[in-house]
């Protein structure tokens, strides 16, 4: 689920590179205010490589698989390095997979990045409770996995279907995006789930990796 | 696991001497000049420049041709869909399908500008060590932070990806089958994935302290000024040269 070069108007590009440009510089100015920022580099750093690597992963769905985006886990583990890691497993797609585009890093690093930081926040709403549930845990996994990529979904053919079909009337370039959302519904409900499980597991053998408040 | 990404950098041509920061500038220049052009008239000027500078590469074609199979896969979608989609002034009525005039301008762009920015990123990353290329982007302002995540990422990727591999033939020979549509299957993958990232988290924090035992942190070093060439300035000045005239061309005709 990447922008490809060439399909976007240069100025949704360009808009692209500036909306990078501007969460990027706020994820840094939040990561400067960590206690020490220095220490969360090579966390952060190897963790952009597993994250890359896992999003290798291909899931059953019949009568085909998907790969996951793992957008969402990322915003709950890694907070607003979130971004960053985002924006760099992006580059190396380009670069080595040619998944994406150069001209369009910007906009897909917002596409995907964005929501990420939203399913940081909806994961940390946890921390409000004072005692949650066994399955309290997942419940807020799922939320901010299926968030992450529902979000990114909606970006995605938003931006399609308004830049592409130019000869659509309003009405139905809506009914195309939620045709085409709706169309991805098990998938956003595949991420969530895995990042449930994933959540659950790192409570179990490293609680440490979930950010706390 | 290697990815190839720096299959063809050792290759001596003017595009590998060219200096990083230049052809980072230059060709990123041409690159944002590709994505603005609008009109048909324009689009054999950038083929033709793209087949200039890929042939001054020296860069193999079958690498070309096996790095833009793929993701021209995901194109093809596009290409089957829009000249029925977009557009005003149908060419062809068949029933209830309709072909656009306007669908196909529309294609006819948007591939054109696919092959040729795919493959000025491909003379990019492919001419230089990724090394080079990120020192050069620390020289242009890239903030440190971003620097370090990236070539620490990079580092260890290879490393990351080759157990990923290792542990998913381990899961295999154990019966597992990733085909089946199931909890269960949901269930060994995530810990799969777990595993990939508790591991990696583990080794990060080694890491950390062996660049803290070599005095990371202590200093800052600032990026080193490159010393530009004639050569250098050269084909800086084609290539943004070429990209004006492809900007006032595709605005006049």
């Amino acid at each position: 689920m990447h922008i490809a070069d060439g399909i976007l108007p240069a100025q949704m590009a360009i808009a692209g590179y500036a909306g990078t440009g501007l969460v990027t510089w706020y994820s840094l100015r939040k990561i400067n205010q960590m206690a020490n920022p220095q220490a969360q580099i090579p966390k952060a750093s190897l963790l952009t490589a597993a994250f890359f690597v896992a999003s290798w992963i291909h899931i059953p769905v019949p009568p085909t698989s998907v790969h996951l985006i793992l957008n969402g886990l990322l915003g709950t583990v890694l907070g607003y390095f979130a971004f960053p890691a985002i924006l760099i497993g992006l580059l190396f797609q380009t670069v080595m997979f040619q998944h994406g585009g150069l001209s369009t890093l910007g906009i897909n690093a917002v596409m995907m990045g964005l929501p990420a930081i939203a399913a940081h926040h909806i994961f940390q709403l946890r921390h409000q409770f004072k005692s949650l549930p066994p399955w309290g845990l997942g419940l807020f996994g799922f939320l901010s996995g299926s968030l992450g990529m529902g979000l990114a979904v909606l970006i995605f053919f938003g931006l399609l279907v308004t830049h592409l079909a130019g000869g659509l009337d309003a009405q139905a370039e809506t009914a195309a995006i939620v045709g085409l959302c709706l169309a991805h519904l098990p998938v956003i409900v595949l991420e969530g789930i895995f990042t449930a499980l994933l959540v659950t597991f790192f409570s179990r053998v490293k609680p440490e990796l979930l950010p706390s408040p | 696991m290697k990815l190839g990404l720096e299959q063809f950098a050792h290759l001596d041509s003017p595009i590998h001497r060219w200096a990083p920061t230049l052809k980072l500038i230059g060709l990123g220049t041409l690159i944002f000049a590709f994505s603005c052009v609008q009109t048909l008239m324009v689009l054999p000027g950038m083929i033709a420049i793209t087949a200039g500078l890929f042939w001054l590469s020296h860069l193999p074609l079958g690498f070309w041709w096996q790095r833009l199979k793929l993701p021209g896969l995901f194109l093809i979608g596009v290409i089957i869909a829009l000249p029925f989609l977009s557009g005003e002034t149908p060419l062809f009525e068949w029933g209830f399908l309709r072909l656009y005039q306007e669908g196909i301008y529309t294609v006819a762009l948007i591939s054109v500008r696919f092959v040729c920015i795919l493959t000025l990123g491909l003379i990019l990353f492919g001419t230089a060590p990724f090394l080079k290329i990120i020192s050069a982007l620390r020289g242009l302002g890239l903030p440190p932070l971003l620097a370090d995540m990236i070539l620490l990422s990079y580092r260890y990727i290879y490393e990351i990806g080759d157990y990923f591999q290792s542990m998913k033939k381990a899961v295999k020979l154990r019966g597992f089958r990733s085909d089946r549509p199931n909890l269960k299957t949901l269930r060994t993958l995530s810990s799969l994935a777990g595993s990939l990232i508790i591991r990696s988290y583990e080794q990060s924090e080694q890491v950390y302290k062996a660049m803290l035992m070599r005095g990371y942190g202590q200093q800052h070093t600032a990026a080193k000024r490159d010393r530009f060439r004639i050569q250098d300035w050269t084909l800086f000045g084609m290539t943004t040269s070429s990209a004006i005239a492809l900007l006032i061309a595709n605005l006049l005709l």
